[in-house]
């Protein structure tokens, strides 16, 4: 990992020195330089994962796919929420939104004598492995995430938001960042929620983004082959997180869907909400096969998604009577 | 023959390892990889790397030399080290945001700016024990600080504020603040108590105030980004970090005047002497490395490649801070 960090630091300190740091200094905002050189990292790894995950996955979608194509037009709009998501320009966003009320909300916990806890102050040894650590980290962070997602799917409101990402009928490893946008505002409170609680650093996050990342374009890929029997049950593949996505079965019944783990399914064997059948359903939602429109580009599917969600939370005539 | 050999080789070999058991190290944090690097300052190889806490920032030596402290902003504890193994000793947990630190001239008190927390707290010192004396709040994003000669008071830049204040240490009262160019950085004193040098990170000067009234006295242009302050040694000179410009400036704290600058890659931050004035140690945090300049030529003669952002540095046999 730190190797493979090392290969884009060259990269990183050219665009940060070159055109990061002089627009700070130019604009007044030196304090952010810390910030800014981390984001221009993330931007950097961002970049290059995407690179990897499409010479990866691309030629394994035409070899082994779950499902055949006419073509690939479907995919195009997730390829913009890819950029938009991973580059950091969205994020960047919630960052400006979320610094103030955040930052005001840790100083006001501090001085109060609460100082955020760290994992490794609990379990001191972990800071001694830090990859034992990361990984800590990643189990705790994948089982918030776990709950998170059982709640997009239960709250109506929620689900009209979620269901921007579970309407994509040609799923591929694009589809991972197809999200709306407040709903990402939501993701992003929730983690920072987290990263309060156990204090994980900006260090770690950069692994802990690394690896979701790269688990989840492979989990969303097109691919009609998964780890195996034992494999499908220690990481969240393509034929698992597939019948998540599975009319009929990913958001329906009692649980109002199943596989709903990021990364590890030992959360949906735990909680009673793993399917592992070997089933390829069609993908979506399924009032899409009645007609519903759930938009076709990006600014459609945020429209749209908004408009749910009101509906969601005021009780329409229609829903009176 | 082979008797003699060997005797020979056996004195060689208890010659020499005195000479590598105490090889210097210098101690440099790597604030965003959350550890820190060890260096042998003899062969300028990074003998290891270990994990400290988060975002480890600055570090200073206790009065007493025994042990470096090394402050956690992120993790909110103080790391105890052994100067000459760089070995954790101990933590001292529950210290809000410790970014930067100061002992007093006197060794009596020990002060940290919580950046994030807008404020400077003040803990009484005495052999190794650390009491809260009282918080100062500063708004906003207190940065570096300077004590004056009698220990009576600390004085601190606030960087988002635009601020530079005077703390009676006893007190814990605010005597003067005043306001700076854009966000000022690091402070320090002329041995003469005469002057208060203030980087201006936001500027490419350094700006000159009393440090009675706290009244501006004159600019100094050094290069964009001035930034943290190291002096000579010689109680005459001072060397300043300009972070957007790549430059080190040395600074005539007699004349208040530039005497020459060099160039420094990879925004320059903190800075470590070596005692016979002969090598500059300087961290250049955007390029992830630890640049070495040789003071007679003001070429770099070495590039360590470090850990992420590497800030704070230090190594036991430096020049006098004065
Ligand atoms: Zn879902
Ligand atoms: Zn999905």
């Amino acid at each position: 990992m730190q190797t493979l960090l090392q290969l884009f630091e060259p990269v990183q300190s050219w665009l940060f020195e070159n055109l990061v740091l002089p627009l700070l200094f130019h604009t007044g905002y030196m304090s952010y330089a810390e910030d800014a050189f981390s984001a221009t990292g993330d931007f950097v790894l961002a970049l290059a994962e995407i690179g990897f995950i499409y010479l990866l996955l691309r030629p394994l979608e035409t070899w082994a796919p779950a499902e055949k194509w006419e073509h690939r037009r479907g995919v195009r709009t997730d390829v913009i929420y890819t950029f938009l998501y991973k580059t950091g320009a969205l994020p960047f966003i919630f960052f400006l939104l979320l610094t103030a009320p955040l930052g005001h909300l840790d100083y006001t916990l501090r001085e109060l004598g609460y100082t955020p806890p760290n994992l490794e102050e609990l379990v001191p040894w972990l800071g001694q492995y830090p990859l034992a650590a990361l990984l800590a980290y990643i189990v705790i962070i994948d089982f918030a995430e776990y709950w998170r997602h059982r709640l997009q799917h239960r709250f109506d409101w929620w689900w009209a938001l979620h269901a921007v990402h579970h309407s994509q009928r040609t799923m591929s490893f694009w589809t991972d960042d197809r999200n709306h946008i407040l709903d990402g505002l939501f993701k992003s409170l929730w983690l920072a929620f987290i990263a309060q609680l156990i204090g994980a650093s900006g260090s770690q996050f950069v692994g802990i983004v690394f690896v979701f990342t790269l688990v989840e374009s492979l989990s969303h890929a097109n691919l009609r082959f998964g780890f195996g029997t034992v494999g499908n049950r220690l990481l969240v593949g393509p034929t698992f997180h597939r019948i998540h996505h599975g009319i009929g079965v990913g958001h329906e019944g009692g649980q109002r869907g199943c596989n709903f783990a990021t990364l590890f399914p030992i959360w949906d064997i735990i909680f009673g909400t793993a399917n592992f059948t070997r089933v390829t359903p069609p993908t979506g939602i399924r009032d899409q096969l009645d007609g519903v429109d759930y938009g076709e580009g990006f600014i459609d599917q945020q429209w749209k998604g908004l408009v749910r969600m009101w509906r969601a939370l005021t009780p329409t005539k229609s829903a009176a009577k | 023959m082979a008797l003699r050999r060997l005797v020979f080789k056996l004195l060689l070999v208890a010659a020499i390892l005195p000479s590598v058991t105490h090889a210097e190290i210098a101690i440099v944090l790597n604030s965003k990889d959350d550890d820190m690097s060890l260096i042998d300052t003899t062969t300028y190889k990074v003998i290891k790397r270990v994990p400290l806490g988060k975002e480890p920032h600055h570090l200073i030596p206790t009065p007493d030399d025994r042990y470096v402290v090394v402050g956690n902003a992120a993790g909110n504890d103080l790391v105890m080290l052994d100067p000459s193994s760089g070995d954790i000793v101990k933590r001292l947990p529950r210290i809000a945001d410790p970014y930067h630190l100061g002992f007093s001239p006197d060794q009596k008190w020990f002060v940290i700016t919580a950046n994030r927390l807008d404020r400077v707290d003040i803990y009484r010192y005495d052999n190794g024990n650390f009491t809260l004396a009282g918080k100062v709040p500063l708004p906003k994003t207190t940065s570096h600080m300077a004590f004056s000669r009698d220990s009576k008071i600390a004085y601190v830049t606030a960087q988002d504020s635009n601020q530079v204040a005077a703390i009676e240490l006893a007190t814990q009262k605010i005597i003067w603040k005043t306001s700076t160019g854009k966000e000022p950085a690091g402070v320090w004193l002329t041995p003469d108590g005469q002057h208060l040098l203030v980087g201006m990170t936001g500027e490419d000067y350094i700006e000159i105030f009393s440090p009675m009234s706290g009244k501006s006295i004159k600019r100094l242009k050094t290069g964009k980004g001035a930034h943290q302050f190291l002096p000579q040694g010689d109680g005459r000179h001072a060397f300043l970090t300009n972070r957007v410009e790549n430059t080190i400036s040395i600074i005539d704290m007699q004349k208040l005047d530039v005497v020459e600058s060099f160039r420094v890659p990879g925004g320059p931050d903190c800075m470590e002497l070596r005692k016979d004035g002969t090598e500059l140690w300087v961290t250049s945090r955007w390029i992830n490395r630890v640049s070495v300049v040789d003071l007679s030529t003001k070429k770099i003669t070495q590039s360590i490649h470090v850990g992420r952002s590497p800030h704070g540095l230090y190594f036991p046999t430096h020049a006098a801070r004065q």
